[in-house]
């Protein structure tokens, strides 16, 4: 359970120390692109960078304790729940301001290489439908994108992901259109052209999550080279940073709805809105903080 | 169904239901002209310009493509929970595009290609497509091009409750450089502007148009675009950085937080949802609004 009263947080996050801090910071390994939302995982910083390694067309499932680098929170608090008191953030880069950063809970990701990247077709996914033991356990507010896990070669396909929804049905995402030679961490599903979302991709009508992901289709034209990931995530929150240099912090305890929840084992990953084409090199830095009660 | 109570809320966002949607519209190097009113839809971006490309004078609905993003949740009702904006300069020392006016909007039906240089000519439209989703909206006349001079009109429509024959106020336009900009400004000069058509005494809304007749040309193609306000919203000050002598960032997110600071509007399954602003702080040229549209549905 969570707090019975503000009373109550204030005890356990003071007297009782259920408390903590996170800290996080990227720098960016190229040039951005205007309208596109990037997955930062893949870039170097604390946590070091993710290379979402496993085999392809294979879902890996990840938590707190993946290997490639998740932020830590405390480890696990059930029976208590554990939620988000506030966060800021902050940028610097000689341009691509302003930015959003959102914060999401990876749950997993598909690996897709060589000539799954480089051919069209269907890419058929194995991946274990999500269930009881799960943090989400019928997949429900899990959303899907794209992004570039390497730099991804010429051209720009079309591509739309199979899915289950939370109750087992077969649902497909809206087709998107990729853009052609993308950086790390860059979402193939974003920007600002037409057949483009940002940052994930729309469902079938009535869908609210995802708890299997079927398979991938390219159509058109394949991308030359690179590699992709999808990923499947839950988001938790948004911070706008008007400008470089600015901090923005965002207190959840009064916003609405507030304390958005940190389950157990969430493995919290961001993405960065560049609204527009942010330096190589430019860094991000993110802090939270977190309490829980019970 | 819509919520209850506050509990509702988080509880729909834990059972997946919600939508977040990025955006981002840049208005094109064409000055607009300060504290008048232009159209984002109109504009490059994400979601893609939309120029009210179809048929003349034929009603026809808005390509929802064109629209932010938002899913379809019958027989739930969706509701903005957030709207976050950002408006990042055109370059680094403009502060043309801070202090605007804001309306979130539903694009209902439009009129394209209206010819504001037809003096005394009754232009008629064509209706063989509906009002969708309400049962009328505000009348927005957007310009397709270049408008050269000041003009004057009436239109003639069927209001909210069905009654057909309703005469608009006289409208003035004025002239604008390119298209996206709502060129009827006024019912008093050419120089007062204001977003929406002004209607005949009484009525609060329109379910279709009849009919346009100029009586003093305008020099240019317009839209009448039947639009539902959704809520008000405001940008407060450019985003930026200096680049010479004593660097200095500025910027600012103006955020409107459903229950907190609006009513959590209702947003209909279809909905086109785009931006009408008003660039208080001078011309919205080259410059950028990005957001961040959250939406709940139970």
């Amino acid at each position: 359970m969570g707090w019975t009263s503000q009373d109550d947080l204030i005890n356990q996050i003071t007297t009782n120390g259920k408390y903590g801090n996170v800290f996080y910071n990227k720098t960016l390994s190229s040039a951005g692109t205007a309208g596109h939302w990037q997955l930062l995982s893949g870039h170097a910083g604390s946590p070091a960078a993710a290379t979402f390694a496993g085999s392809d067309l294979t879902f890996v499932s990840t938590d707190d304790t993946w290997s490639e680098g998740a932020p830590y929170h405390g480890g696990n608090v059930s029976t208590a729940t554990k939620h988000f008191l506030g966060a800021g953030a902050a940028c610097v880069a000689a341009a691509g301001a302003p930015w959003y950063l959102m914060a999401i809970d990876l749950v997993g990701y598909v690996p897709l290489s060589g000539t799954n990247v480089s051919t069209t077709g269907t890419k058929t996914v194995t991946m274990t439908a999500l269930g009881g033991g799960d943090r989400y356990a019928s997949g429900e507010g899990l959303r899907l994108f794209v992004a570039a896990d390497t730099a991804l070669g010429i051209n720009a396909p079309t591509c739309v992901i199979n899915y289950l929804d939370t109750g087992g049905g077969a649902g497909a995402t809206t087709t998107f259109t990729s853009t052609a030679s993308l950086g790390i961490g860059q979402l193939l599903n974003s920007g600002t052209a037409a057949n483009k979302y940002n940052p994930f991709l729309p469902m079938a009508s009535g869908d609210t999550g995802v708890s299997d992901i079927v398979s991938l289709v390219w159509s058109g034209t394949a991308h030359a080279s690179g590699t992709v990931v999808i990923g499947l995530c839950k988001p938790l929150w948004t911070i706008p940073v008007p400008a470089t240099g600015l901090y923005t912090k965002v207190d959840f305890l009064n916003a609405f709805p507030s304390l958005p929840r940190i389950v157990d084992g969430a493995n919290i990953q961001f993405l960065l809105f560049q609204t527009g084409a942010t330096t190589s090199a430019g860094t991000i830095m993110v802090d939270f903080d977190y309490g829980y009660g019970g | 169904m819509g919520f209850d109570n506050i509990r509702q809320w988080p509880d729909a966002e834990n059972a997946g239901q919600s939508w977040i949607t990025g955006f981002r519209k840049a208005p094109s190097s064409v000055a607009t002209t300060t504290s008048a009113w232009t159209d984002y839809s109109y504009y490059a971006g994400s979601p893609p310009a939309n120029f009210y490309a179809s048929t003349p004078l034929e009603a026809s609905v808005v390509d929802p493509t064109r629209g932010i993003y938002v899913p379809t949740v019958s027989p739930a009702t969706q509701h903005l929970r957030n709207l976050k904006l950002m408006s990042g300069a055109s370059a680094a020392t403009s502060t043309a595009n801070s202090r605007q006016g804001l309306i979130l909007s539903d694009y209902l039906l439009y009129y394209p290609f209206i010819d504001t240089d037809a003096v005394g000519e009754q232009q008629d439209m064509t209706n063989t497509t509906a009002i969708p989703r309400y049962e009328g909206g505000q009348v927005v006349a957007v310009s397709q091009s270049t408008a050269s001079t000041t003009g004057q009109f009436t239109f003639t429509y069927t209001n909210e409750n069905g009654v057909s024959g309703r005469v608009s106020q006289n409208h003035f336009t004025f002239a604008v450089g390119a298209g996206g900009q709502v060129v009827a400004s006024s019912v008093g000069s050419a120089a007062s502007y204001h977003p929406f058509c002004s209607l005949q005494a009484g009525d609060s809304g329109v379910k279709s148009i009849e009919s346009v007749t100029f009586t003093a040309a305008g020099g240019g193609l317009m839209a009448l675009v039947i639009v539902k306000p959704l809520m008000t919203a405001y940008v407060t000050q450019e985003a930026r950085r200096t680049t010479s002598g004593n660097l200095e960032s500025y910027g600012a997110c103006n955020e409107f937080a459903a229950m907190i600071h609006n009513r959590p509007v209702q947003i209909i399954d279809g909905a086109v949802l785009n931006l009408l602003a008003a660039g208080y702080g001078g011309s919205l040229a080259s410059s950028f609004l990005v957001g961040l549209v959250e939406t709940t549905w139970n």
